[in-house]
């Protein structure tokens, strides 16, 4: 091993670093802390930013808006976090046997397999979800069949409306959690299955004493690449939620396009951003806890 | 492994992942397929034409999309991919001051919505064009906004390839006498080139399928396919729109294939996966 | 590798040169409403080159002009109640009336009118109103009352509500029997719970070209929408129709204006001069299907759409409609109802 100097070493890194890192210090950091600062600025008539620092745009995010108390807020970011659980949980048990599924098959078609799932990922969401307006239409297949089947009263339709956002979700979503997922279960030993069933166990315990341990740092992975997105969603809820499914994400746009009321909208932006970074904090620390790196 | 899953639940299985292909499917094909629809309004079939693709090609400003995605596309990447590269191989070799920090900071695109890095970029470039006169929206704050997305992503990629390489190899060329920049171009390089490969096409599909991003920094006269993708579905859909959407589907196609057939030698699938 | 690299510089080579003209006209305007026969003979006439881009309601529209986007376009079509937002945020430049001999050939009371005392800064380019574009069955009879989205009991199946903050809370407020340019805000209040117990029933919120084209291909039933797109989606559907209701609707007028920083002043001034020629103004009209305030066009003007009440509405339905107005710093009222009515 050459005795090289470390502190030459040192310096060579951070000149290559540099230049990507000024990149994104100037494009990335710099705006956020901006975001940061406007969401305790004013806005002025017709929109312009002013002066008077505030905590007014916070205030009014916690419900005491200029015309009362009103939980809207607090509620969307409920409705946020509810619905970027219930996207990951439908796409956990979407994903699960998918993954076990390419994971079984034999090698030469293993590849093409997951390209197969990776295909979708890789088009065009907003295609993929204006194709769902057309997909649930009022007078499409899928709204008849459900109307027949009783599950809908006449005059109702599948879009817009949560089902519909939560059917574009876990369609967008489900590629992102069911590739991690895989490489962990790729990595499987079954051999601790063998053992278990040997032992007597059933299928439902075997599964969760010998599979799914070995499975979680997958699990993990996709869940939180698919949770913390889905949160901060926004062309989704705005395509196939009509009216109904408003999310923080939509609350942003709204905000900064028709509202123009940049300080209001930066408040929520920051506190999306704080909702994120808590659940990624949260994860990396139970990651470390369990004395696994960050990604299987 | 075999012998704990009996044929049963493998054909569960495997129906269960097929009824989750057709899932995951079925817009992609709806949209094709409706290009091919000869009604304007509506979701009933009339009946098969070539109608909608041709008129894409005399519509000017689906042609400047076009163009303007492109042009986007390409600039962006070949920017991204070299600071992406360069991040990739500092953050690698060797600690400096702030490299912990940084290498949590440039996760930030990645996980952070969206929507909330594209207003951050609108606020940024309206107050900088309020006191310097600099970023009129427009394709140059749009190439800015993307290659500090897909910077992160590259560089991802690439110091996951590095990680992947066996260090023994740069040691031996240097005790053999080659100089620290020789031991990189003749040995490193040519293996990480690959992974670099595989960064920029990952940020080229990155650009051409952003949306949020593009449309918070678009100026006029520089918007993308999405976001005439978009405009046009806010007016209501149209067969043309379905055509454009097909070809860029296609566009999507031919890039995923590449980027699978350039990673199908490399490491294995699972690790890339892991780390990206 | 270096075989798709080559192929995308090859394809570089091909899609990047754009043909050059000599001077450039960026329109900012409401999308579905300039004739693309109008654009194309004024390109060729002072050989140059249009940009047309568009927007689906009036807030993004002014909120793309804040956030930088005076700079960049030329021409801009506002409504009314939005001119003097913007020249207070000194967003327009004023006009050179000897670039543009045409206005005299606009209608008096679009001459001088109360947004722009004098025209300093506008002309009037089409008018019109909201109401409801509703696709009927043969037989049935819809009574003319805003109540057809806003009471249950009347409502004739799903329906859109439209994506603009001064027409659908006005609309609320006129159903109420308020002011439509209230800034009472127990009256806001209560206009705000009519919209949000709307809102329950409604398919969505859409801009008016939406709305129209959603009834068209019937994923709604009905929608608020504007005269002239309803008058478009009659032609095509017969199974449609206009509905002003006897409450009252506003009544709007779109103005072309050129923007404080325009780059290309001068073809834009004389874009606003042919507008206003008559048979320009007359051809605008029967496409968009709008009235139009040009006198001189009038007489030519297809007698079947003069007469068309979705067009050009008779002299007693004229007295139910209002103006909206710029409230100045009383907007903020209407800004947090909206963003409550949009966000609950």
């Amino acid at each position: 091993m050459h005795a090289r100097d470390p502190r030459q070493a040192s310096l060579r890194a951070a000149l290559l670093s540099a230049p990507g890192l000024l990149w994104v210090t100037l494009f990335l950091l710099l705006p956020l802390v901006l975001i940061v600062g406007t969401s305790f600025l004013s806005r002025g008539d017709y929109g312009q930013l002013e002066r008077p620092f505030t905590l007014e745009n916070y205030q009014r995010f916690a419900g005491f808006g200029s015309l009362g108390f009103d939980p809207l807020y607090p509620l969307i970011i409920a409705r946020s976090l509810l619905l970027g659980a219930a996207t990951t949980g439908l796409c956990v048990l979407a994903g699960l046997p998918l993954a076990f599924f390419v994971a079984g098959l034999p090698r030469r078609l293993k590849t093409p397999a997951l390209t197969l799932v990776v295909i979708p990922l890789w088009t065009n969401l907003l295609i993929r979800t204006y194709a769902w307006q057309i997909l649930l239409a009022p007078e499409g297949w899928l709204t008849r069949c459900a109307t027949a089947l009783g599950l809908l009263t006449p005059g109702q339709s599948l879009y817009p409306g949560t089902l519909a956002v939560c059917v574009g979700m876990v369609c967008d979503f489900l590629p992102f959690l069911v590739l991690p997922l895989y490489a962990s279960v790729e990595k499987i030993e079954w051999t601790l299955a063998e053992a278990a069933r040997d032992l007597g166990a059933g299928g439902w315990a075997t599964f969760r004493h010998a599979l799914l341990p070995q499975i979680r740092p997958g699990l993990m992975a996709g869940g939180i690449l698919t949770f913390i997105p889905a949160t901060g969603q926004f062309v989704v809820p705005d395509l196939l939620g009509g009216a109904k499914t408003v999310l923080l994400g939509n609350v942003i746009q709204q905000q900064f396009g028709q509202s123009h009321d940049w300080p209001f909208g930066s408040a929520v932006a920051v506190l999306s951003m704080t909702v994120v970074l808590a659940g990624l904090w949260l994860y990396a620390r139970s990651a470390t806890q369990q004395g696994e790196g960050l990604f299987p | 492994m075999n012998r704990l899953r009996p044929k049963a639940s493998r054909w569960l299985l495997g129906s269960i992942s097929g009824l989750l292909g057709i899932f995951l499917y079925a817009p992609i094909l709806v949209v094709i397929v409706f290009s091919f629809n000869t009604a304007r309004h509506g979701t009933g079939w009339h009946g098969f034409t070539w109608h909608w693709y041709q008129a894409l090609w005399h519509n000017p400003v689906a042609l400047a999309a076009a163009r303007n995605t492109l042009i986007l596309g390409v600039v962006s990447t070949l920017l991204a991919t070299f600071l992406g590269t360069m991040l990739g191989l500092g953050l690698h070799r060797a600690p400096f001051p702030g490299r912990a920090f940084f290498s949590w900071a440039i996760l930030v695109p990645v996980v952070v919505p969206d929507i909330v890095m594209a207003v951050a970029l609108l606020l940024f470039f309206a107050l900088v064009r309020g006191w310097l006169g600099l970023f009129a929206l427009g394709l140059g704050t749009m190439i800015a906004a993307h290659v500090t997305f897909q910077i992160p992503f590259v560089a991802l990629v690439v110091r996951a390839r590095l990680a992947g390489l066996d260090p023994a190899l740069h040691e031996a060329a240097r005790d053999l006498g080659a100089s620290p920049a020789q031991a990189f171009w003749r040995i490193t390089f040519p293996l990480l080139w690959p992974g670099i490969m595989a960064g920029a096409m990952l940020a080229f599909t990155l650009s051409l399928d952003d949306f949020v991003v593009s449309f918070f920094t678009a100026g006029p006269g520089s918007g993308t396919l999405p976001i005439l993708i978009y405009s046009s579905v806010k007016r209501g859909i149209t067969p043309d729109i379905n055509a454009l959407s097909s070809l860029l589907v296609l566009a999507s196609l031919l890039a995923t294939v590449a980027l699978v057939l350039l990673e199908r030698n490399e490491a294995t699938l699972s690790n890339r996966t892991a780390n990206a | 590798m270096k075989k798709t690299f080559s192929v995308l510089l090859l394809v570089l080579a091909v899609v990047l040169p754009a043909p050059a003209a000599h001077f450039k006209l960026n329109l900012f305007i409401w999308s579905e409403y300039i004739d693309p026969g109008i654009v194309s003979e004024f390109e060729k006439l002072y050989d140059c080159k249009v940009n047309l881009d568009y927007f689906e309601d009036e807030d993004t529209m002014m909120s793309k002009l804040e956030a930088g986007g005076a700079a960049q376009y030329d021409i801009v079509v506002p409504p009314d109640h939005c001119v003097p937002a913007m020249i207070k945020l000194k967003l327009l430049m004023p006009l050179r009336h000897e670039n543009i001999k045409n206005l005299r050939n606009l209608e008096d009371r679009f001459q001088n009118p109360p947004w722009d005392p004098g025209n300093r800064y506008t002309v009037a380019y089409q008018w019109g109103t909201t109401g409801l574009y509703v696709r009927k069955t043969n037989d049935q009879v819809l009574p003319e009352t805003w109540g057809l989205i806003f009471d249950p009991k009347l409502q004739p199946g799903s329906f859109l509500l439209l994506d603009s903050m001064r027409d659908m809370i006005s609309a609320a407020l006129r159903y109420l029997g308020f002011d439509p340019n209230s800034t009472n805000p127990a009256e806001l209040k209560k206009g705000r719970d009519l919209l949000l117990a709307t809102k329950q029933r409604a398919f969505g919120f859409e801009g008016g070209v939406g709305g129209k084209n959603k009834v068209l291909d019937k994923t709604v039933v009905a929608a608020v929408a504007y005269n002239g797109d309803a008058a478009r989606g009659m032609k095509e559907d017969p199974a449609t129709c206009f509905i002003l209701p006897r409450e009252g609707a506003q009544m709007w007028v779109d103005n072309l204006a050129i923007l404080a920083h325009a780059p290309n002043r001068f073809v834009g001034e004389k874009f606003l001069d042919f507008l206003l020629r008559p048979d320009i103004s007359a051809r605008l009209a029967t496409f968009n299907r709008y009235a139009t305030p040009n006198k001189a066009a009038l007489r030519l003007i297809k007698s079947e759409d003069l007469r068309n009440p979705a067009i050009y509405p008779p002299p007693e339905v004229v007295k139910t409609l209002r103006f909206t107005q710029d409230l100045g710093r009383k907007t903020r009222l209407y800004d947090e109802i909206w963003t409550q009515v949009k966000a609950k």
